[in-house]
């Protein structure tokens, strides 16, 4: 398979002084859904910034599509889409302007230009909401309008930071379902930064946790989730010694607590082993009452490679940002 | 894939979001005219009838294109800001991403916010002709003092853009334009004549881009005459050194 993009070695390093990344190495097969997960500060958007040529990276290099993203930067710029973590449109333009001055700016040739836009709006839902200001705009239109604005220039690689940032459930699903209609109808890579969990568990095909810096793992969802151990299974049953006698016959399952009338047991997948369980233990005559089932998430993965967790601290943001404002003045 | 052409749309395309902008919110032209307004019709009939300045004839017609000028450059020298804005909004790395050379992005913000402020053009020389200033029905004069006007602010937006990639905080940025604007208009023949200034500032306005804008405004728009070869070669020179200088430093607000 052909890689979307390459990432190796990579040092950034800003003003001489933060090493905000210390050594990444990634690979993106292309037509994939790649998700960076990792907390407030890890580098994600240092990296997504290199990736996307507007910082120069220190060491190594990245490839996209093969080219080269310093010295090919030009080239790199024709392939991407790009949806920065901040907003990037001009609140006091409509949303129409918004993507009729992008398309400008891309180059969409003048004979096709108003159609495309049109279509963009008409596939994101934006429609109705066309035009108006922007600045009247929801959380969730403004994501929308953005990724319309990314994938209107038809781009083989979509570079997404944080796309559903602050966003409520409802808002977050519906981004996510027109990201994944946009894969499905233009076959497009995407490359996505988060710091939630369950959106990288849910759409992305292969995962990098990244921490201070450095990718601590990559792999599929499941594949880092069998790290976490697998998931737990509490089962409150009729007959324990008969229960545990069925399920020592079963390779894939690991007791790990039993108390009085209840057995705890250790399995990867849950969800497609707990059926072919429950059918074992009932044809050996077992009643199960209850059943309780704790899924091992990334999290857990996270908190056991880097001692910390990758969920956001609330009330670390305000910090954060702060002190980063600190740094841009250099004080 | 979008194959992208070596073609100036973006630059307009930039201009263009800026009209629009203004479409949508036009108070602020009105607002920012209102101090220049107050200038000539009260400051320059107040002194028109003390006849400070007895050599340069009418003095509301005298001041008309300075207070145009220092109108103008007031807001191109503020539009600086919009690129700080862009730059804490994902706006900036948006650009940054895309097909566009990132000289395009100087070149186009200076053109935008050249036509933003050369908005003052209209408003503030229709209110001089209303108390009295008499300015030229030329139609040519008339449209090349705008065309004058905006290429010389492109200058002055681009002073601005160098001015905002180097302090890169709102703050530093307000404090130092807030420092250079009125200094550049005292020491500028936009007032008074240069003959009567004391030798230092005089030295000061041949060294100042405005003097020589001012100075082909007047003679588009008072004597009503082209000869503006002299004015126009100066303010190209401030105009192209300083949209060089912006492109040079802009690499400087990215990180
Ligand atoms: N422009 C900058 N100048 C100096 N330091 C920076 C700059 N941008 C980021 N940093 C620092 O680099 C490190 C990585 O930041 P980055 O924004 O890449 O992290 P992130 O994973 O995207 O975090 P978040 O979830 O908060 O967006 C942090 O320590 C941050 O303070
Ligand atoms: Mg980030």
């Amino acid at each position: 398979m052909n890689k979307a993009v390459e990432v190796k070695n990579v040092v950034k390093v800003y003003g001489g002084v933060v090493r905000a990344l210390n050594g990444v190495d990634l690979d993106v097969d292309e037509g994939s859904v790649y998700a960076l997960l990792g907390p407030n500060g890890a580098g994600k958007t240092t990296l997504i910034r290199v990736m996307t040529t507007q910082l120069r990276p220190n060491e190594g290099y990245v490839k996209v599509f093969g080219y080269d993203v310093v010295n090919q930067a030009s080239k790199v710029r024709e392939l991407i889409g790009y949806v920065p973590q901040e907003v990037s449109l001009w609140s006091d333009l409509t949303g129409y302007e918004n993507l009729l001055i992008y398309a400008k700016i891309y180059g969409i040739p003048k004979d096709v230009r108003k159609r495309v836009v049109e279509e963009v709006l008409d596939f994101m839902g934006l429609k109705e909401a066309a035009n108006r200001l922007v600045r009247t705009y929801s959380g969730g239109m403004i994501r929308r309008l953005e990724i319309a604005s990314a994938v209107m220039v038809k781009p083989k690689l979509m570079v997404l930071d944080e796309p559903t940032i602050g966003l409520d459930p409802s808002a977050r699903k519906s981004v996510w379902e027109r990201i994944i209609s946009c894969k499905k109808e233009f076959g497009v890579t995407v490359f996505f930064a988060t710091h939630y969990m369950d959106e990288a568990d849910k759409y992305a095909d292969r995962i990098s946790l990244m921490s201070s810096g450095k990718i601590i793992t990559s792999g599929t969802p499941e594949e880092l989730k069998a790290l976490a151990g697998g998931d737990k299974v509490l089962l409150k049953v009729s007959n324990v010694s008969e229960t545990l006698s069925t399920l020592s016959k079963l390779n894939y399952v690991v007791v790990s607590k039993v108390n009085n009338g209840e057995v705890e047991f250790i399995v990867n997948r849950s969800a497609e082993a707990l059926p072919k369980v429950l059918k074992e233990l009932m044809s050996n005559g077992v009643e199960v009452d209850e059943i309780k089932i704790h899924e091992a998430s990334l999290d857990e993965v996270f908190i056991k490679l880097t001692g910390r967790s990758a969920l956001q601290e609330v009330g670390r943001i305000k910090e954060v940002i702060s002190a980063r404002r600190m740094i841009r003045r250099g004080g | 894939m979008v194959k992208t052409s070596f073609k100036l749309t973006p630059i307009f395309a930039m201009a263009e979001m800026e009209l629009r902008r203004l479409r949508h919110d036009p108070l602020e032209i009105v607002t920012r005219a209102i101090q220049p307004i107050l200038w000539v019709a009260v400051f320059g009939t107040v002194m028109a009838r003390v006849r400070a300045f007895p050599s340069v004839g009418d003095y509301v017609t005298f001041i008309a294109p300075g207070v145009v000028l220092q109108s103008s450059t007031f807001i191109a020298l503020a539009y600086g800001i919009m690129l700080v804005f862009e730059r804490e909004s994902g706006i900036l790395k948006k650009l940054l991403s895309t097909p566009i050379p990132r000289s395009y992005i100087v070149l186009g913000r200076s053109l935008a916010g050249a036509i933003r402020a050369s908005t003052q053009y209209v408003i503030v020389l229709a209110s001089a002709a209303a108390v009295g200033a008499r300015i030229t029905n030329n139609p040519i004069n008339l449209v090349l003092g705008y065309l004058i006007l905006t290429y010389s602010c492109m200058g002055f937006t681009s002073l601005s853009i160098l001015i905002a990639s180097a302090l890169k905080t709102r703050e530093r940025f307000m404090g130092i334009i807030g420092a250079i604007t009125m200094p550049l208009f005292f020491a500028s023949n936009a007032l008074y004549p240069l003959e009567v200034m004391p030798p230092a500032i005089q030295a000061l306005s041949l060294i100042n881009p405005l003097t020589y804008t001012v100075s082909a405004l007047r003679t588009l728009l008072v004597v009503n005459t082209f000869n503006i070869l002299n004015d126009f070669l100066a303010i190209t020179a401030f105009v192209v050194v300083s949209i060089a200088a912006a492109m040079k430093t802009l690499n400087r607000i990215i990180e």
